[in-house]
């Protein structure tokens, strides 16, 4: 099932229509292959300007392989990818200044101070932003001359990505942006990735938090053993998965209505019911329920999450999208 | 797609050339090496120390073996062994030390290209040689055994390409150098045939000439003969020459020099890399 077509009925941010422009970043059936080993199968997708594109997926799916071509780090082994009309590998050169990269891991060397850290990397660059603005914004400007080596593992993550925001990036990927980081600096990531986009940024970025893509991602694939198996905004992909509706029947009750296309689990008194109507079938339900004067105890409605859907994904219980 | 092509070509700053942008980037990464460099005593004192303490020792075997020292033999040496004790073997640690911590796998992901990288990283090694060149034939003229050399083209020619040979086989040689620690075996190929078989340690005249003649073709060779075709005026087996002669007997060694650096910057572009195993 390949919901991107809908991409169009999304709500996009006020004052811009990210469709409208051209694609900053456009994979078209990339494949990645080590030896034997195929990491990714195939995969297409693009990111528009003023949009967050996330993939999802567990350990090994493909992601970061994904992404080092995107960076120009690797070679695709087939397909092709395009960053701002651009081939990054080949033409890095064009690419690079527009280019901001957190990459999942990497490394700084620990004797040079924060300021020197950021300094340094400003002069690399060609049209840098103010290294105290950059510090003050991942709020590392109290840390400013603390030696890198004596940085805590979230600190150390909010320099980087302060390092790959710096030079004033059109198109950003960001390789699991918040992992270590505690709570509050999450939240403070996710304002930065916002500002980001509504100054007319494409971003690109893969979480192990669902809540994170489905607070950030105007779009989401989720990769599964190198394929995209699901596409679509947040709410299309947990509109795959079927709402439940959980409630306990009273003693002697009589037997449930015949429900069309829902799925019936029932253990001793506790039932469980799985629907892609919910509101129709909560309505027959509480028409029964009237009917024939029946309190249901712990009556729950819930519309599928996305974690729902990246389980069953996960699982394997869904079938490969084409 | 068009407009986002033009907008990219009509953003770039007009004010620098690529050159200079190239420049720019490379000392920024070349400053903060070198602070590193100086922030660590121990790697200063030991990179400085080594191979003046090896340049010491030839020049004292040399007097208690009954000759006297030759002093613009001594720095012909000093460029030898400062070239594959200091920057070769610091080359690869460095190397292999910002691989191994990350480092150059990040610095790939900005505006540097990849030769700028190499470079960056390499110039504080590069620098502590020159400055350790300086001090040899500094303390040669102090000590009185100075003489004018025959030609100074041909040993400033070594010495620059010697640096940029070390720079290329230190990169080749870090693909199969998985440690820093593992930097004392897998230099040790580079290191022995450069101070055995390149007439650094033991004149090439000494040699049977079959294994002399091959030894022409061995990397560091080169570097020794074309300093000693200068310093000393002197060929590799052991004839004098003047300027004229020195040139004369130049072509070879150069040619050697350049094909090694040719051949080391095609391997160094095929097997370097920039990420650890996983």
């Amino acid at each position: 099932m390949n919901l991107s077509t809908h991409r169009t009925d999304i709500d996009p941010r006020p004052g811009q229509a990210p469709t409208a422009a051209a694609p900053a970043i456009e994979v078209v059936g990339l494949e990645r292959r080590y030896g034997d080993f195929h990491a990714v199968r195939g995969i297409s997708f693009d990111v528009h300007p003023g949009e967050v594109f996330a993939l999802l997926g567990v350990n090994g799916a493909g992601k970061t392989s994904a992404l080092e071509v995107l960076e120009g780090l690797a070679a695709a082994s087939a397909g092709s990818v395009r960053v701002l009309g651009h081939d990054p590998r080949r033409d890095r050169a064009a690419v690079r200044r527009y280019l901001g990269v957190l990459l999942q891991h990497s490394g700084l060397p620990g004797d040079l101070t924060v300021r020197e850290t950021v300094h340094t990397w400003a002069r690399t660059l060609t049209d840098p932003r103010p290294v105290a603005e950059a510090l003050e914004q991942v709020d590392l400007a109290g840390r400013a001359d603390i030696r890198v080596r004596s940085l805590s593992g979230g600190e150390r993550r909010r320099l980087d990505l302060a390092m790959a925001l710096l030079g004033r990036p059109r198109v950003v990927v960001l390789d699991e942006p918040t992992t270590g980081l505690d709570p509050e600096s999450r939240r403070a990531v996710w304002g930065i990735v916002r500002n980001l986009v509504d100054g007319g940024a494409a971003v690109v970025l893969t979480t192990h938090h669902l809540e994170e893509a489905e607070e950030l991602a105007d779009r989401i694939a989720i990769l599964q053993a190198g394929l995209v198996v699901l596409s679509g905004t947040p709410e299309e992909i947990s509109a795959t998965q079927p709402a439940t509706i959980r409630f306990t029947v009273p003693e002697g009750a009589p037997p449930l209505p015949s429900l069309a296309g829902v799925r019936v689990e029932r253990t001793a008194h506790q039932v469980e019911l799985s629907t892609f109507a919910l509101q129709p079938t909560l309505t027959q339900l509480m028409t029964w329920a009237g009917e024939h004067d029946l309190e249901l105890t712990g009556l729950q409605a819930r519309a599928a999450s996305l974690e729902q859907a990246f389980l069953a994904v996960a699982d394997g219980a869904l079938p490969t999208a084409a | 797609m068009t407009t986002t092509r033009s907008a990219i070509e009509h953003t770039s700053p007009p004010h620098l050339g690529s050159g200079g942008r190239a420049r720019r980037r490379v000392l920024a990464l070349a400053a903060a090496e070198t602070r590193l460099l100086l922030r660590n005593r121990t790697a200063v004192m030991s990179s400085l120390l080594l191979p003046l303490a090896v340049v010491a020792a030839v020049g004292a075997i040399t007097v208690s073996n009954g000759g006297t020292v030759d002093g613009p033999g001594l720095l012909a040496s000093a460029f030898g062994v400062t070239l594959t004790f200091l920057t070769f073997y610091n080359l690869v640690t460095t190397f292999v030390a910002r691989r191994e911590e990350l480092v150059l796998q990040r610095m790939r992901t900005g505006e540097l290209t990849d030769a700028e990288v190499l470079l960056g990283t390499a110039v504080p090694t590069l620098l502590v040689s020159l400055v350790q060149v300086v001090l040899v034939a500094v303390g040669v003229v102090a000590l009185g055994y100075w003489s004018a050399p025959v030609d100074v083209v041909l040993p400033l020619v070594a010495l620059l390409g010697g640096g940029a040979l070390m720079v290329v086989l230190a990169a080749v040689s870090t693909s199969f150098t998985r440690t820093v620690e593992g930097a004392q075996f897998t230099t040790m190929p580079l290191v022995l045939t450069a101070t055995m078989l390149s007439g650094l340690l033991i004149p090439l005249a000494d040699f049977p000439e079959q294994l002399a003649r091959v030894a022409r073709f061995l990397p560091l060779t080169p570097v020794i003969e074309l300093s000693r075709l200068g310093l000393v005026g002197e060929t590799w087996d052991g004839q004098a020459v003047d300027t004229a002669g020195a040139w004369a007997a130049s072509p070879l060694p150069l040619a050697v020099l350049a094909g090694w650096l040719v051949t080391g910057a095609v391997l160094a572009r095929l097997v370097f890399r920039w990420a650890p195993r996983r």
